[in-house]
């Protein structure tokens, strides 16, 4: 699921989301409107499904991000354990993921565009 | 942006003997085409939940806890800032059962005294393994007036009702405290995460 190709310009409205942030596979809420700030930064994200095995972690180039300041904006979300001083981010009902992550040093959270839906 | 999106939030830590089902409790899988994933790997240690009771909107952080931890080891910073505890055991398992009461030996040691509790009698999908009868765990929980339920993370049988009973039972007890009073004390830098997970319902 690539950044490129789609276009999120219809999502944003002042920096912010404009629709609810929802899971592309039950339909969870993650985070309410406007509650997350249009951010674009390059990261190695994993991807969703893994195909080499736990050795060697698949990752993709994502840039488009809604920035959280405090993780109790989320509706609802799972962080998982810690890895390299990241957390990264799931459904909390189904547990599909990473959906984006969390930086322990800045305490901010980042999901990705492309890994959920907008409604 | 930093307007409030909530009016309270509750610390949840799920407590008990290793292999009852903690982990499966916080992390189901809808689906298993997910079991091989990223995630499922490394594993969730909290997740973030809202719910509405009572006209009010209710985050619920619930935590996970580390498997080879027993109650011996566990003291008082590990129950810090908790308002409620599922205190989880295995039907199938009888030792799990009994060691309930040195769990709740220990969180009246160590926990907030005034820390909500209920009871998991967990896997009650295997019926033709069960060791320890629903009338046992109801007996216990009544003995230290505590709410009980019988719950399958499999079968996802109770699992929300259970969170939903735990959170309203918190809520009569803080009804008249100032909104986001605990807000200060959570945090994710708990502590370090051993990295026993990947077991789950689906193996
Ligand atoms: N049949 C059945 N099996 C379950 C259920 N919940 C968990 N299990 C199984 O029980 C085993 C242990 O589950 P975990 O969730 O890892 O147990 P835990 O309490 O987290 O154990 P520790 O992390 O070691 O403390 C796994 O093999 C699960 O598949 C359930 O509701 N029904
Ligand atoms: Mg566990
Ligand atoms: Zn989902």
């Amino acid at each position: 699921m690539p950044d490129c190709g789609t276009s999120y310009e219809n999502e944003v409205a002042d920096g912010y989301n404009i629709r609810n942030v929802k899971c592309s596979f039950c339909n969870c809420t993650i985070l309410k409107q406007k509650l997350g700030k249009f951010t674009t930064l390059e990261f190695d994200l994993p991807l969703m499904k893994q195909i080499g095995g736990a050795y060697n972690i698949e990752t993709e180039k994502v840039s488009l991000f809604w920035l959280v300041k405090h993780m109790m904006t989320f509706e609802n979300v799972g962080f998982s354990n810690t890895v390299d001083n990241k957390k990264y981010l799931t459904c909390a009902d189904c547990d599909a993921g990473p959906i984006g992550f969390h930086d322990l040093t800045t305490k901010e959270s980042f999901i990705a565009l492309s890994r959920v839906t907008h409604r | 942006m930093a307007k409030k999106t909530y009016d309270l939030l509750f610390k949840l830590l799920l407590i008990g003997d290793s292999g009852v089902g903690k982990t499966c409790i916080l992390f189901r899988f809808s689906d298993d085409a997910f079991t091989t994933t990223f995630i499922s790997t490394i594993g969730i240690d909290f997740k973030i939940k809202t719910v509405e009771l009572r006209g009010k909107k209710i985050k619920l952080q619930i935590w996970d806890t580390a498997g080879q931890e027993r109650f011996h080891t566990i003291t008082t910073s590990y129950y810090r800032g908790a308002m409620g505890i599922m205190l989880v055991y295995d039907i199938t398992n009888e030792k799990s059962f009994e060691n309930i009461i040195k769990w709740l030996r220990n969180i009246d040691e160590h926990a907030n005294e005034d820390v909500e509790k209920m009871i998991l009698g967990n896997k009650c999908d295997m019926e033709d393994k069960r060791a320890v009868s629903k009338e046992r765990g109801e007996a216990v929980a009544r003995e230290h007036g505590i709410r009980f339920m019988e719950t399958s993370a499999k079968a996802s049988i109770n699992i929300d009702r259970a969170f939903n009973e735990l959170a309203e039972a918190i809520l009569d007890k803080t009804a008249g405290r100032e909104p986001g009073d605990h807000v200060d004390r959570v945090t994710v830098d708990r502590r370090q995460q051993s990295s026993t997970t990947g077991s789950c319902c689906n193996k």
